[in-house]
């Protein structure tokens, strides 16, 4: 195989080839190694690359698959992850200048799964300072660009992993998300990616922004490749307080069982038009993807759709409310370190008291509840990811996703499993996400929904141009 | 004169809490509490008595970490 050929190569497909030897994790980390040396000054998705490390690894990996030790579908696969997940010995900076020298003791229980499951970690990837605030312009790395086009926005806080996974940086990627931080870059990068339920996977070090909201999840270019990743990091972990000790399924078991039958609600009503409303473009481009799932079988069932409009309300409060408790202190003694738009959206949370915070966990009873109830009518959820393409960065308005409703952030109140998946583009050729949101704990259903609607579609096979 | 008050009120906050914040900063804050206080008068519109919060804590359960 042509070492241009390499970075684009999905991770099943990577494996197979690893498998009969056609190619070997060196090649594999050498081809990564060299795009991002030739492409990332104009991404800036990586904030360290982990290069030496990386070759180090991928021979260890070709030692042992020569001498037929098989670590699973993932054994030799190079990945990168989100600059928030901690790693033994490898600076850790959360994109910010109050950690821009921490160098962690130990790895995320889910680094400590992926190096398991034989993965070769390429570096640190950049994000929204603190997982919070949007581009970061003032923090000491710039800020991660869109590969599609680098004028725009790869949408965040997971943006490093968003570009350079469209780039053909690497194959796999761990974001986290605590308001659509995983699938909004999903969308604005065209790729896919997946934030399980709540509870599904361990968050013990990873850097937090809000306890109660945040997750951690895959992604990658593939709705197979997000459940392979998936497989390997999911499960139960006594040092997580919010982990759910559950059994792990199989994720990969569902994908090819089709949609026939499933009923796909769609909460437009009350939602889709808050305030300034979903940009029409990325509606059509929806629903020209529910038309898709209708042919596939699929049951489209309109909902109301205001418990997730207020959702969004009580998600903003706990949120701020817990990132200020939890970076309090470096706000009384360093604020100077912290980037502008961050630190401002962080200092709200001082503002707000002990009954507003219990206020917002009393609605997420109630609105829970509401949510829920929608599942005796139909199995999954359906929206865009996000209500608007890619903004372009010069003309980047922090506070125009007030003014938008947020397709995101109700599931990170609920914890429910929501998948972004492509399924579009703009006519200025930006990428457009779908969003298919499950039950608790049936991820399973979120993927097979999905694949079908990916291998459907060839959304997933266009790479942009660099 | 609302937004004197408002100001103050801040003041005060962010003083108690140990923050040291510029007459600026803190009106570049105001807009976004504001924001804030408003969605949270909205949830409390639909809450009665019986709501619990959704924060759990389960005496059995200790943490390894």
């Amino acid at each position: 195989m042509a070492p241009n050929e390499l970075p684009y190569l999905s991770i099943t497909e990577a494996a197979d080839q690893l498998r009969r030897k056609a190619v070997s994790p060196v090649e594999l980390v050498q081809a990564c190694l060299n795009r991002i040396e030739s492409i990332d000054d104009k991404l800036h998705s990586f904030i360290t690359v982990t290069a030496e490390l990386a070759l180090e690894q991928a021979k260890t990996a070709e030692q042992e698959i020569n001498s037929g030790t098989n670590r699973g579908p993932l054994h030799g696969i190079p990945i990168g992850l989100k600059d928030l997940y901690a790693t033994k010995g490898i600076r850790t900076t959360c994109h910010s200048a109050v950690l821009q020298d921490w160098v962690p003791d130990q790895d995320a229980t889910t680094v400590t799964k992926l190096r398991a499951a034989g993965t070769v970690l390429l570096g640190k990837l950049g994000m929204h300072e603190f997982a919070f605030g949007g581009p970061s312009i003032d923090a000491p790395f710039p800020a991660v660009r869109n590969p599609w086009n680098t004028a725009h926005i790869p949408g965040g806080s997971s943006s490093g992993s968003g570009a350079a996974l469209a780039a053909g940086l690497c194959y796999g990627s761990l974001g986290s998300d605590t308001g659509g931080s995983i699938r909004a870059p999903s969308s604005h990068c065209g790729i896919v990616g997946i934030k399980p339920t709540y509870g599904r996977v361990s968050r013990c070090g990873l850097v937090p922004l809000s306890w109660s909201l945040d997750h951690a999840g895959p992604m990658a270019r593939s709705v197979e490749d997000c459940a392979l990743l998936l497989q390997a990091i999911a499960g139960y972990d006594a040092s997580d307080p919010a982990s759910i000790d559950l059994p792990v399924p199989d994720f990969s078991s569902d994908l090819k069982k089709g949609i026939k039958g499933l009923r796909i609600g769609v909460p437009r009503a009350n939602w889709f038009t808050e305030k300034r409303g979903t940009e029409p473009e990325t509606e059509s481009v929806f629903n020209n993807a529910l038309k898709t799932l209708a042919d596939l079988g699929g049951i489209i069932v309109e909902l109301d759709g205001q418990p997730f409009s207020i959702a969004r309300k009580a998600n903003q409060t706990l949120l701020v409310a817990e990132a200020y408790a939890y970076h309090e202190k470096r706000l009384q003694e360093a604020p100077e370190k912290f980037g502008t738009s961050v630190r401002n959206r962080i200092l709200e949370g001082a503002f707000l008291s002990a009954a507003d915070y219990i206020t917002a966990q009393r609605a997420r009873t109630v609105l829970n509840r509401q949510i829920h109830a929608n599942f005796s009518r139909v199995d999954i959820f359906a929206t865009p990811t996000v209500p608007r393409p890619p903004e372009v960065f010069e003309s980047m308005d922090p506070d125009e996703q007030n003014l938008r409703p947020s397709f995101t952030n109700p599931f990170n109140l609920t914890g429910l499993p929501a998948i972004s998946v492509p399924c579009g583009f703009t006519q200025s050729e930006l990428p457009v996400g779908l969003q298919i949101v499950a039950q608790p704990f049936q991820e399973t259903t979120a993927f097979r929904v999905a694949y079908t609607y990916e291998q459907a579609t060839p959304w997933h096979k266009q790479r942009p141009v660099l | 004169m609302a937004e004197n008050t408002a100001l103050a009120k801040l003041r005060t906050m962010a003083e108690r809490s140990g923050l040291s914040l510029s007459e600026e900063e803190l009106s570049k804050l105001l807009p976004g509490i504001n924001r804030s206080h408003s969605q949270i008068a909205e949830l409390r519109e639909f809450m009665t008595d019986r709501i619990e919060p959704a924060a759990i804590f389960v005496a059995s359960r200790t943490e390894t970490r």
